[in-house]
């Protein structure tokens, strides 16, 4: 059973009685119930999840249309890193949304981090905006390790990265440049370019 | 009504083929109908499913990453194929995702729940299948793919297999037809030609007739060669009965010549006897006559008894020959058939015969008679001897009853005489009409014996029959017949062919 943060809960039965307002009492302490036993999705299934709630669930689902080499760092590590560099958007909608999946019989875990050398120990690095400084150099520092660099900072793309959430209206959309993850070994399946708003295949860096 | 039963054996045959093949095609035609749909639905459900996983593989990316213009780019491929009616793609929680329609203004029924534990569901409804598929992904459930499909390629399938069915079906009847038609020459044309055989002697009485052999060692040709085998036995008996039946015809014929020779020998000697001995008879009287009347009254009275005795002999001696001169002279006689009146015939009888119910009383009971083609002399003996005879066994009754009469037995006339005289035992009743037999004692009732034998010769040589009813002393009936054509009696009937 998934088993929610204090925090998580609280979330849930808070939103879950602002959903049921104006129904009745019963109704609430359901859904109440229902959350707390921990139905995954629940969340979506009652209102329009927040940005970064949707951007946690795209981190993680970039990973299923992702091959990592064989001989990557995730070979060595017993579980599937998802990390973070920099402050922490997604509050706890990425643990929430890692929590208890794996990925190639590896238990998917969240990471904050702050340094980009203990970015290769990731198998994703979601750059946060709070980077954007720095961002060339964390990229000279990942090299061509196989690390799937994503980021909402913008021309993340055509700066070496590889994913790049894009807003489009108040959908969330992105985009690939699967030049720079060839370098870094990857290949990203034609399902995820599909879906993509826009593909590069240049892995120049630059401004 | 049309009757298979009634129907020739060809037109039997060629029925009976096309009833045959007919009724196995038709089945045949059915079950593999039945079986093409079958399939066939199993099949177009089998491809939707696919249609529906391809589709569903194919958006998972789409649905994940929430792009529903992709899913509609996927989903637009179905227009390569026309029966699908709609595909919609639906997010787990039940949101639709993407959709795709054939006809744009039809909005498709909500989608059949699937139940839990399956991953695919259909419906046939209405001339169309709908199918739900879930759609996993790394054993999560991604998308739900909802798609209908017409039946139209099935019913066009129904359409070309009944006509399919319908053409061979037509075909193998004609084919049924036409080989019956073979059959025919082999089975049913000698079955026909032997049943006409069978008419042609059965109409014709004609045993000489034979069935057109055939050569088959089958059992038609067992038949046929069977029955010719019989007619050539019915011929060889016929031929051999016919054989028997002139040979003894002609036995009867000489027989018959031989028996009427001697016959007539026997009457003619018969009569020549008695005519004769009248001559030395007479003698005997007229001698014994004179001898009474010169010389009686010089003899003594012994000698007279003894005299008077002769005469007696002489006399009863001589109403004998002239008894069997008048039976000798029946057989000799031809008849002379004329329209008689029996009552006028009866009349002059009683007359003639007045003289002896001299002193009698006698109550005659005449009934009227019908007049009949016979020989009247000859009958008019057979009234006198009947009724002299009824007189003669009733004189000693106090009121003497005699009754003549008509009555119809069996279609023919019986004339009858009864009287309440000494009657007989009934137990020789066929002594009663035999030359010389008597049923009574001369002492009682005098006779020669021969009149009941004459009246029987008269009526046998009418073609008639005579016979008596009778009880001692309760009275004698006698009847006689005189028409041959008493049809169904058969003693009458054997009396009047093998008379005389």
């Amino acid at each position: 059973m998934k088993v929610l943060s204090p925090t998580d809960a609280l979330r849930c039965i808070r939103r879950c009685i602002s959903q049921s307002r104006g129904h009745r009492r019963g109704l609430a302490a359901v859904a109440v119930a229902w959350a707390l036993i921990g139905i995954p999705s629940v969340q979506g299934q009652h209102a329009k999840p927040s940005e970064y709630e949707v951007k946690a669930t795209y981190l993680y689902n970039f990973s299923r249309f992702v091959e990592w080499p064989a001989q990557g760092v995730q070979t060595h590590s017993d579980s599937f890193a998802i990390c973070v560099l920099g402050d922490n958007p997604f509050g706890p909608a990425l643990n929430a949304t890692v929590a208890q999946e794996t990925i190639s019989g590896k238990s998917v875990v969240a990471k904050e981090i702050s340094a980009p050398q203990d970015a290769v120990n990731c198998s994703v690095l979601f750059i946060s905006s709070s980077e954007a400084k720095r961002l060339k150099e964390i990229l000279t520092s990942l090299g061509t390790a196989s690390v799937l660099t994503v980021s909402d900072l913008p021309k993340f793309t055509q700066h070496g990265g590889m994913v790049e959430f894009i807003l489009d209206g108040n959908k969330v959309r992105f985009e690939v440049n699967s030049a720079t993850a060839e370098r870094a070994g990857l290949t990203l399946s034609s399902e995820l370019l599909k879906v993509a708003v826009n593909v590069r295949r240049s892995a120049q860096f630059g401004d | 009504m049309f009757s298979l039963r009634d129907c020739s054996i060809p037109s039997k045959l060629t029925w009976m083929n096309m009833l045959v093949s007919g009724t196995a095609l038709l089945l045949a035609g059915t079950g593999l109908f039945a079986y093409d749909l079958y399939s066939f639905r199993v099949g177009t459900v089998r491809d939707l499913g696919i249609q529906a996983q391809i589709i569903g593989s194919n958006s998972i990316s789409a649905v994940l990453f929430d792009d529903s213009r992709s899913a509609e780019t996927t989903l637009s491929a179905l227009q390569a194929a026309p029966h699908v009616m709609s595909a919609e793609i639906y997010t787990p929680d039940g949101a639709a995702f993407a959709g795709y329609r054939r006809d744009r203004s039809e909005s498709p029924p909500p989608p059949p729940a699937i139940p839990v534990g399956q991953a695919e569901i259909y419906r046939f409804q209405s001339g169309q299948v709908a199918l739900v598929r879930s759609i996993t992904f790394h054993g999560k459930p991604v998308a739900t793919v909802y798609m209908r499909s017409d039946l139209g390629a099935m019913h066009a399938r129904e359409r070309d297999f009944a006509i399919i069915v319908a053409t061979v079906f037509l075909m193998s009847l004609l084919a049924a037809m036409w080989m019956s038609s073979s059959t025919r020459q082999s089975i049913a044309e000698p079955i026909v030609c032997l049943a006409q055989t069978a008419q042609i002697v059965l109409n014709e009485k004609n045993y000489s007739v034979r069935a057109p052999a055939n050569d088959g060692r089958n059992e038609i040709g067992l038949l046929i060669s069977t029955f010719n085998e019989m007619l050539a036995q019915i011929q060889e008996r016929d031929a051999a009965l016919g054989k028997a039946r002139d040979h003894l015809e002609q036995q009867v014929q000489e027989r018959t010549a031989q028996l009427n020779v001697a016959n007539a020998d026997l009457e003619a000697f018969s009569y020549s006897v008695s005519h004769d001995l009248r001559a030395p008879l007479r003698h005997i009287a007229g001698f014994s006559r004179i001898l009474s009347e010169e010389y009686g009254s010089k003899m003594e009275p012994e000698a007279q008894r003894h005299l008077n005795r002769i005469l007696d002999g002489v006399k009863k001696m001589s109403g004998l020959i002239e008894d069997l001169l008048k039976l000798a002279q029946i057989g000799r006689k031809e008849l002379v058939r004329v329209n008689t009146d029996l009552n006028s015939l009866l009349k002059d009888v009683v007359v003639d015969l007045q003289p002896e119910c001299r002193g009698r009383q006698i109550d005659w009971q005449i009934g009227n008679l019908s007049s009949v083609e016979c020989d009247a002399g000859l009958i008019k003996q057979v009234f006198a001897n009947l009724i002299s005879n009824a007189l003669k066994y009733s004189r000693r009754r106090e009121v003497t009853l005699i009754e003549v009469g008509q009555v119809e037995k069996d279609g023919a006339s019986v004339i009858f005489v009864r009287d309440n005289g000494a009657g007989f035992d009934e137990r020789y009743a066929d002594k009663l009409f035999g030359v010389f037999q008597r049923l009574h004692r001369a002492e009682d009732f005098e006779g020669t014996g021969v009149g009941l034998s004459t009246v029987q010769r008269i009526i046998k040589k009418h073609g008639g029959e005579i016979w008596a009813k009778g009880e001692v002393n309760k009275g004698a009936t006698f009847f006689f017949a005189l028409a041959a054509n008493r049809r169904g009696h058969a003693q009458t009937r054997k009396a009047a062919t093998g008379g005389y």
